[in-house]
């Protein structure tokens, strides 16, 4: 498009140029008073119209093409290949349908511990939720709000098809990598989607392009692409050091509690 | 009932015997006056001294922007010059200026002795000072920090509780109200008071124009006046419209608010076209080689370029159906666009042009808006616009566009008509060497913005990493922005010199076809001692030829 668009600029300059330099003001010429060529404003019409006409369908093919969601490889992460294959998930489901498991999940007892490999084929799920000014990034398995999660950088496993759901807590955000993705708009109370499958392994960056308060520019996506394996072993890390970490709060909350019940008076 | 004997300035086509003279200083005068003339300079002015502050904010980013991980502009200054700059060009200087020729060519061009509501205009004149007035006041204390286009959740109380951010919303509220009320006078204007036999299909192209930038404001105007009310209510009065937890759309604003932005863009382009259409055949000494093509085309972009708003909007999440639908209206623009490039191009083509300052800064802001809009072409293609909007690629084109339209159409728009407004001609060896200055700054810029843009340098931060390959291209772009607005600033001093010191030119320095030129210059304050029948597109011509056949050729030539 970019290459037609320049073309284009280039024609219709060279045209100007030239009748600017060639019909000149000179001695002895009278401006011409012919209107020949008049009637071929109809026909460049048409044609105008059927260029467009072309461009937009060109457009649609891909605009369909880029948002399908192509099926993992076999070096991804599916469930075959996986060695502990806990939960397994089924094809795209729609927003209603993320609803509805979230809501069901919900309903079972806190089980955040699992590694998600999906089923054959089908895509990785990963929630992208912005806020001023860091995205945090949720894996697939438990209760939402119970899930393994990390700020700011988001590792995916290499030749898979990964779903990224993005929302927002606050203000409207932008995701944008663009080695991996296009840009989609974070807005609260809407869930937005876009995928990708990262065929080298590697480090891709990006950051919002929809100006969202005073430390825009810091808000960035680090999206590291790994092996499988590595992929598993990391959240696997990852979701252990959280409950770690909440189970140390608990308890430190809990002594706090006990130990400083008389300094606040109630118990 | 008797005849009223005294002229007002209001209503300048009733009488004019014993009228009575204006007392006061010159300011008061002016300052009190309804006289569309009047109104339409103090519009001239003020556009053009936010021009002056727009171009201030567009260097201080620029600066910021030389050197990678800048400290130069602290982030919270930088968030607030940024959310200035986006309406004080678009909103404060590029439509006003557009609406200040129109106001007083337009009237001219129709053969009108007055405009139909001159009180309504003169409102909107002060509408749009007093908006802006209260914009800028807010930089006395804390400016708000919403961003270009202020989208909700980000402009509420929440995030931007301080004073400046109702500045900005009252300010930007106030002004689009002054357009509405000058759309409504000059819709009704050009329905109701055109000279005797000026048909549509005999109306200048200008004016044509005009008339369809009145309709567009028109019709997008009240959207932003709603959503700039509704985020009022968000703010002041516990509204919910944009609070998507209580069960509000922030995505509605983003709607209303390039729908309105699109109409903006429309006028700009409009305005581009209309002042290139009366530019060209009057330097080719041609006439325009299809009226009704012209017409129809610009009544085309009118209509269109307005629905396409949600090209801006393809990363949103709306249903994939709308933003289809988008991407055909934007597509279909090709066809209106493209026969204007063909038109003006045949135009030229066998003329004897007269190389003027007006006709290479009108051939220039073809030229630059040849650009953009070809750019834009590219993003309307949905996939295009997932990866290319709101990077500086895309912010390029659109510059090319505003630019290219109001920055140099409007100073040709300018050259053209100021020797009709003040009898006196801009100088044009600076003028010529302005424009040059600001077509070179503009071209380096842009074109090292969409490298960056490409590498992925997106719109409207304050810093960038050193270590991706940004730094070089942002600082020829600084260059270039440098280059552009120094020659902007030598332009708009010629134009100050010249409105004051121009060399005297007479009535008729183009010899132009249409009725302005048969005024005198400056024009009276009914316009026309006689409003002459119109006969054709060209009623100048007929004028002339019938002075030369009831002179008997004793005065040849009358131009």
């Amino acid at each position: 498009m970019i290459i037609i668009a320049v073309v284009l600029v280039v024609v219709i300059n060279l045209g100007l140029i030239a009748a600017l330099l060639r019909f000149r003001e000179r001695r002895g010429r009278a401006p011409a008073r012919y209107t020949a060529g008049r009637g071929a404003i109809g026909r460049i019409g048409v044609v105008l119209g059927v260029v467009a006409a072309a461009i937009f369908v060109f457009g649609v093919i891909q605009t369909d093409s880029a948002r399908t969601v192509a099926d993992s490889g076999p070096n991804g992460l599916t469930a075959e290949a996986s060695r502990t294959a806990q939960v397994g998930v089924k094809g795209v489901p729609s927003l209603d349908e993320v609803a509805a498991e979230q809501e069901a999940l919900s309903q079972e007892p806190a089980g955040g511990s699992a590694v998600v490999i999906p089923e054959e084929g089908d895509p990785l799920q990963i929630s992208a939720i912005a806020q001023q000014w860091v995205w945090r990034f949720e894996y697939p398995g438990g209760v939402p709000g119970q899930r393994t999660f990390s700020y700011g950088r988001l590792v995916v496993p290499v030749d898979t098809a990964v779903v990224v759901n993005i929302t927002s807590t606050d203000v409207i955000h932008s995701w944008w990598v663009p080695a991996l993705t296009g840009q989609v708009q974070a807005v609260p109370g809407t869930v937005a989607r876009t995928w990708f499958k990262a065929d080298e392994e590697g480090t891709y960056t990006g950051q919002g392009t929809v100006f969202n308060g005073t430390s825009f520019p810091a808000m960035t996506i680090q999206v590291e692409v790994v092996d499988s394996a590595t992929y598993q072993d990391h959240v696997e890390t990852l979701g252990d050091d959280l409950r770690e970490a909440q189970e140390t709060v608990k308890e430190e909350s809990a002594t706090a509690q006990s130990g400083g019940s008389g300094e606040e008076g109630a118990p | 009932m008797t005849p009223p004997t005294t002229a007002t300035e209001a209503r300048p086509e009733l009488v004019t015997r014993d009228a009575q003279a204006p007392r006061g200083p010159e300011w008061v005068t002016r300052v009190r006056s309804a006289d569309h003339k009047t109104v339409a300079l103090i519009y001239i002015a003020a556009s053009l001294s936010l021009l002056v502050m727009a171009l201030v904010q567009f260097t201080l980013m620029r600066v910021q922007l030389i050197v990678p991980d800048s400290t130069i502009i602290e982030p919270e200054i930088f968030a607030r010059i940024l959310s200035a700059s986006g309406v004080t060009f678009a909103v404060l200087f590029a439509v006003p200026l557009a609406l200040g020729v129109i106001g007083y060519i337009v009237p001219l061009q129709i053969g009108a002795r007055g405009v139909a509501l001159p009180r309504l205009n003169q409102l909107s004149a002060w509408l749009y000072i007093a908006g802006a007035v209260v914009l800028y006041v807010s930089f006395v204390y804390t400016p708000g920090q919403g961003g270009i286009l202020g989208l909700p959740p980000l402009s509420e109380t929440a995030f931007n509780p301080d004073k400046g951010m109702d500045n900005w919303i009252i300010g930007v509220l106030l002004t689009t109200a002054g357009f509405v009320c000058f759309a409504i006078n000059l819709i009704v204007t050009m329905r109701n008071m055109r000279a005797p036999g000026l048909a549509w299909r005999r109306m200048p192209l200008f004016s044509w124009a005009a008339a369809v930038i009145g309709w567009v404001i028109l019709v997008v105007g009240p959207a932003l006046i709603a959503a700039l009310a509704m985020l009022t209510i968000d703010r002041h009065f516990d509204g919910v419209f944009f609070d998507a937890a209580e069960g509000g759309a922030p995505l509605l604003y983003e709607h209303l608010v390039y729908f309105f932005m699109s109409g903006v863009y429309a006028v700009v382009v409009l305005f581009a076209a209309g002042v290139v259409s009366e530019i060209l055949p009057t330097m080719a000494r041609k006439p325009i080689f299809s009226h009704r093509a012209v017409a129809g085309s610009l009544v085309a972009i009118g209509a269109l370029v307005p629905l396409a708003w949600m090209q801006n909007m393809y990363s949103a999440p709306i249903d994939l159906g709308f933003t289809i639908g988008t991407m055909f209206v934007a597509l279909a623009l090709v066809v209106p666009i493209g026969i204007l490039v063909y038109v003006w191009i045949a135009t030229l083509w066998g003329g004897a042009i007269r190389t003027r300052t007006p006709l290479f800064y009108a051939a220039a802001a073809f030229s630059t808006i040849v650009f953009g809009l070809t750019g834009e072409l590219a993003y309307s293609v949905i996939p295009v616009g997932w990866q290319l909007a709101n990077t500086t690629m895309s912010q390029g084109d659109t510059l090319y566009v505003l630019i290219g339209g109001a920055v140099i159409g409007g100073f040709g728009a300018l050259h053209y008509w100021l020797p009709k407004m003040t009898g006196r001609a801009l100088g044009e060896g600076v003028a010529n060497f302005a424009l040059l200055g600001m077509l070179v700054g503009l071209h380096i810029h842009v074109l090292c913005m969409a490298f960056a843009g490409l590498e992925g340098q997106p719109v409207d931060i304050f810093k960038y990493p050193a270590d991706t390959g940004l730094s070089t291209l942002n600082l020829i772009a600084s260059i270039g922005a440098f280059v552009f607005v120094v020659s902007a600033f030598v332009e708009l001093g010629n134009i100050a010199h010249g409105y004051r010191h121009g060399r005297l030119v007479g009535h008729d320095p183009w010899g132009g076809t249409t009725l302005e030129w048969f005024a005198l210059s400056p024009p009276p304050p009914h316009n026309f001692d006689a409003v002459p029948d119109v006969r054709s597109a060209e009623p100048l011509l007929d004028i002339r030829a019938s002075v030369r056949r009831s002179t008997d050729g004793a005065t040849a030539r009358v131009s």
